[in-house]
Order: C-alpha cells, then structure tokens, then sequence
C-alpha cells in the first residue's frame, strides 16, 4: 500500500504523478510512512556498512567505524534527510504562487518526498561503501531524480510544462543549495568534535 | 534625408567570433590538463605540455580570451544600444581588438614556455603586463567617451556595472602587476612576503567579482530582459545590490590565505565580508530569474532562455557554495583540494560560459542578419553542457571532501594515516568522471561553433541604423 507508487515512479512517472495527486492524500496518512520508511534506507544500509563490512582505501587496511560513532551519524543522517524533504517542500509550497500554482502544502511535501525516491532507495550501496562504485551508481539515480523532478512538478503543481520548467528549475537551485548547505554544515560539525570515530 | 549614423557592430563581431574561437581553444587545453591529471603519462615527458604550464593557459584562456571576448562584445553592444549613439572611435575600438588578441597570443606563447610571474590568474610577465594596461586604457576611453556622448540622459544599469568592472580591472591590474623587472622576460613583485599574497588575493577574489561577476551581471542586465521581451523586475534591486557587490566584494580576498601567514584578524575579516557578500550576489539571482520567470510561454520556442535560466541557478549556487567555503572551519578541510576547482567550475562553466553562450546566440543572428542555422543543436548544446557541468561538479565535491579527510585523518599515535599518494590514487575515478564532464562541455561547445559557423556562413555583415530621438 504505502510502496505502491515507487514502481510506478520508475517505469511509468507522469501517470503516476497523475494517481499521487487525485489521491490528493494528506500529510499523516500517506506521505509519513512513505517517508520515514525509505528514508531510514540510506542511514541503515550506511551504520551496517561502515560497522560490519568497512572499506579500503588504496589498497590498505579495512577501515570500520565504531558503533556507537556510526549510531550518532546515522540517527543525525536521517534527521537531515527528514528535515531536508520537509523543507524542499516547505519551499516549494512558498514558491508555488510565483508560478501560479495553487496547491496544499501536503501536495508540495509529497512532490519533494517522491521526487526523492531514487536517491533514497539507491541508499542501500551504503551496505558496501566504495566511494568511487557509490559515486558511479549514485550518477544515473540523480538524473533521475531530476527527470522525476521535471515530469512531477507540471502536473503535482497543476501549472502548464513551460512554467513547470521554471518552476522545477528553480526547485533544483533549492536543493543544491541545500546539499551545499548539509555539505557546509557536516564539515563544521565535524570541526567541532563530532567526527566519526574509527576502530583500530 | 541625410544618411543616418549606424552603429559599430564591426568590432562587436570580432569580438564574438573570437569568443568562440577562444573558448575551444581555452576548454581544449582544460580537457587536455584533466586527462593529464587522470593519466599522468600524457605529460609526455615534454616540459611545454606539462600541467604547470598548461594550467595557467587554460585559465587565461578561458578567462581572458573567452571570457574577456564576450565582455568586450557585449560591453560595446549594449552600451551602443542604450546610449544610441555610436562609439566614439572606431580605430580605438579597432585597437582594443587586436591588442587584446596580441595579448592572448603573447600569453600563448610565453606560458608554455615557462615564462611566469607565478602570480595566479596574473602569470603573463612584465612587458604583456604593459600591453594590457595600454589596451585596457582605450577600452576605458571608448567605453566611458560613448556614455558621455549619449543621447538617453538615463545610465542604464548594465552600463554601470561594465563601468565598475572597467574600472576595477584596470586598478586591480596595475597594483597587483607592480614589479621590477630585471631582464626582458623576468619581473619580481615590488611587494614582499605576506604583503605580496595579501596584494595577490586581493586581487585574485575580486579578478572574480569584477571580470566574472560585475562584468556578467551586465551581460544579465541587458540581454535577459532582452530574450525574455520584459523589463527587469526591480530596477531599484538591480542599484542597491550594485552599490552593495561593489562595497562588498572588494574585501573578500583574504579568505584564499585562510592558516597562512596572514594575520589572523584578515583572515576573519575576509571571512565575515565573505558571508555578508551572499545578499547582493543573491539580489542579482533573484532579479534575473524574476524577469524570467515571467517569460515562461517563451521557453518552449526557445532554447537561449534555458541558458540564461540554468547559468543564473548555477550563479545563485556558487555564491551560495562561496561564502560557506569562506567559513574558517569549512576552509581548514576544503582549502587546497578539488572541492575548490569544483566550485570555480560550478561559477565558470554553470554560471560565465553558459550566459556567455545564451549570449552568442543572441548576439549572432542580429550581427549577422541571418536566423540560427539550427535551433535544435542549441537545445543539444544546452543539455550536452548541462550535463558536463553536473559530471565535473559532483565528482569534484566527492573528491574534493575525500581528498580532505583523507589528509587530516591520524591514527591514534599521531602519525598520519595516509600518505600524499594514497590521496592520489583514490582520487582517480573522480578525475576520469571530471575529464568525461569537461569533454562533454568542450563537445558542447563544437557543437555551438558548427551552428554558428553554419549561420554566419556567406552572410553580410548588418549596419544597424541609430533610431532617431523620439521628439
């Protein structure tokens, strides 16, 4: 029930765009257990990576993290993916009437959290963290990600394709800025004393 | 009737041209040093084809030449079309142009050859050095003698910021360049030590915010309202962030000598007017992508729109990325590695080389008075480039933050847990994502050149007459 759209969302995204915004659903009943279920996927998959199976670097030795330190990241890595969705969709709730769309801000919430679906599910490869494989398999996730962003926002937003292009582009520059943003602030907190530690 | 006065479009279609001439030319040698960094053996052993050398090529190239055309093209265009009147000379314009390129060429030369200050984005020696004042100079005396001879009593505020960056380069220019030269080809920095870096900076950043900041934002004044067939949404935006960029910018240089030898209270300086420059850099976004917003029935006919569109996005994210980088403690993990390259990029390609292009297409047809041959390969342009930018700018951020923790990271005894060259070898699948986004770029580019080269092809060059003043 909760899943149903993911597969729809990779083989057929505009018609299912079309079904996600008839179900007119609202925050509590649909979006929630969406969300808070796919966006534990990249955090898990990432504390049993980096506990259990480690990675190399150069061909050195296996590097793990300790499991409370992979505990503290992944709790704060989840908590950012929930804020981040809440808050692309908060924004594009505050924009829609730029583009002359009117819309619920549950409608906007669900746009930012279906759009993010790929990024999301591909979060599983965290169970075998080789950064440069990771990077490769992330690549064609977010194109699509961007591809489900471009086709999601005309018909969630009920606005004609030209402004839908404007309006998704401008949603783009949003999350860059926020990834920018994550970036910025996981390197302070880092500086601050909250670096993951690693076993020896 | 007496035979009404036309415009000089002869130098502002030199000017294009070359645009895109240097623009291969320059993202050749880009594409080329990313191999090298990926595949160290196309080195070849050969001094000339070395990164060193070839690195400051590639950046003036494509900030001198490439840049530097499209600034010099549309600065004459717009401030012709705005001031209806013709530039004051056109031998002087004709000067600025081949001496420009006498530049260009000069530096081709000599930068190979091993002949540099090793001041970045200020390498060319001595007697180039004079050259580019001398030609700077008569641009300053063509551009600023057309504004006084206007015939609309009103500044439009392209022309301002044209005229700050005019203005700025020629200071910047000629304090940074100071030095004694002690044979033809070789020079020292009047300057010394810290003082020298500081001077350097100074005028790195704002080579930064003047050239590819003020000057573009002219560029996005006059042609975005232009394309998209509607007025700037706020005139009053465009002058209080104008005042603001120009106050501001000026002081942001120390953040490129974050932990160094610089006094410490520079540095924080440099920092806190790093983040305050975030407004008006973000005053310019939102006028821009405001007066497009409102051209949206337009988009689909055409594909010039996009450019500006995706070049404004990108501006508003790299002066987003900037200000965080500035931030002390991000700068301790991100200052030396490729995050850096990967935000200049993020601003050069995203931001200078698609406006520059959306204007080209722009500019092209009305100077040659001949429709784009294809619109269809500029839409292939745009995606083609848009798809380069994403490659170079993600592998640049992953590598970069790697390259990082990588070189901070120390085992318990305090020894360091990797050594320089594991560094290097992890970074490799990163170089060869960046080199396949440079390459798309570049082919982007080809692609853009065969459609104009196909467009201006046996055409005759347009004289546009000055309309008369509407009594």
């Amino acid at each position: 029930m909760v899943f149903r759209h993911i597969w729809g969302l990779l083989t057929h995204p505009e018609k299912e765009w079309k079904a996600i915004r008839k179900e007119n659903c609202g925050i509590g009943r649909c979006y929630c257990t969406h969300v808070l279920i796919l966006a534990a996927i990249p955090p898990v998959s990432g504390f049993i990576g980096t506990t259990r199976i480690g990675w190399q670097i150069g061909g050195g030795e296996v590097v793990k993290l300790t499991t409370q330190s992979a505990g503290t990241i992944s709790i704060l890595y989840y908590l950012a993916i929930l804020v981040g969705i809440f808050s692309v969709g908060k924004m594009i709730h505050w924009m829609a009437q730029t583009y002359g769309a009117k819309v619920s801000l549950p409608l906007c919430i669900g746009l930012a959290a279906y759009t993010a679906t790929p990024l999301l599910l591909i979060g599983l490869m965290g169970l075998y963290p080789v950064l440069w494989l990771n990077f490769i398999i992330a690549l064609p996730a977010l194109a699509y990600t961007v591809y489900l962003l471009y086709t999601g926002v005309p018909v969630m937003m009920g606005v004609s394709k030209e402004k839908g292009f404007l309006f998704a582009s401008a949603v783009l520059a949003v999350g860059m800025v926020m990834l920018v943003a994550l970036l910025a602030a996981t390197v302070i907190l880092w500086g601050a004393g909250i670096a993951p530690v690693f076993t020896s | 009737m007496a035979t009404q006065e036309t415009y000089n479009y002869t130098v502002v279609r030199q000017f294009a041209i070359m645009t895109i001439i240097w623009g291969i030319v320059g993202m050749a040698v880009g594409v080329l040093i990313a191999a090298q960094m990926a595949w160290p053996v196309l080195n070849f052993d050969l001094p000339w084809l070395s990164f060193g050398r070839l690195r400051p090529l590639h950046t003036n190239a494509v900030i001198f030449a490439f840049g530097g055309s499209a600034l010099f093209a549309s600065s004459y265009y717009v401030v012709q079309r705005t001031c209806h009147v013709r530039l004051i000379s056109d031998k002087l314009a004709a000067f600025t142009f081949w001496g420009w390129q006498l530049v260009i060429l000069s530096a081709a030369i000599t930068l190979p050859l091993g002949i540099s200050t090793a001041k970045e984005y200020a390498e060319l020696e001595w007697p180039i050095d004079i050259l580019i004042t001398v030609v700077w100079v008569a641009y300053a005396i063509v551009f600023f003698g057309t504004i006084i001879k206007r015939k609309i009593s009103h500044i439009y505020v392209a022309n301002w910021f044209f005229g700050a960056f005019i203005v700025m380069i020629a200071i910047l220019h000629i304090f940074n360049s100071a030095a004694l030269p002690v044979s033809a080809l070789k020079s020292y920095s009047v300057y010394a030590g810290a003082q020298d870096a500081m001077v350097q900076w100074w005028y790195g950043h704002n080579a930064v915010g003047f050239f590819l900041t003020a000057g573009f934002l002219g560029i996005m004044y006059y042609f975005v309202p232009k394309q998209a067939n509607r007025p700037v949404y706020s005139y009053r935006l465009s002058v209080v962030h104008f005042w603001a960029l120009a106050f501001t910018y000026i002081w942001a240089g120390p953040h490129h000598l974050h932990y160094t030898a610089l006094p410490d209270w520079t540095q924080s300086l440099g920092m806190v007017f790093s983040l305050v420059l975030l407004a008006p850099s973000w005053g310019g976004m939102i006028n821009g992508i405001m007066t497009l917003s409102g051209a949206w029935q337009k988009l689909r006919s055409d594909p010039v729109l996009r450019f500006l569109i995706v070049s404004i996005s990108f501006y508003g994210m790299s002066t987003f990325e900037g200000p965080m980088m500035s931030i002390k403690t991000v700068n301790a993990l991100s200052h030396y590695t490729d995050w850096t390259i990967g935000h200049v990029h993020s601003g050069a390609l995203g931001w200078v080389a698609l406006i520059s292009m959306g204007t080209m297409y722009f500019l092209i047809p009305r100077l040659f008075g001949r429709k784009l041959y294809s619109i269809k390969l500029v839409e292939v342009h745009f995606w083609i480039a848009t798809i380069g930018i994403v490659l170079y700018i993600t592998s640049m951020w992953v590598s970069g933050v790697m390259q990082g923790l990588m070189w901070r990271a120390i085992n318990a005894d305090g020894t360091l847990t990797y050594s320089f060259v594991e560094s290097v070898q992890a970074m490799h699948p990163f170089y060869i994502v960046r080199f396949a986004g440079g390459g798309l770029f570049f082919v982007g580019m080809l692609v853009m050149a065969y459609n104009v080269w196909r467009t201006i092809e046996g055409a005759k060059a347009v004289e546009d007459a000055i309309p008369l003043p509407a009594h």
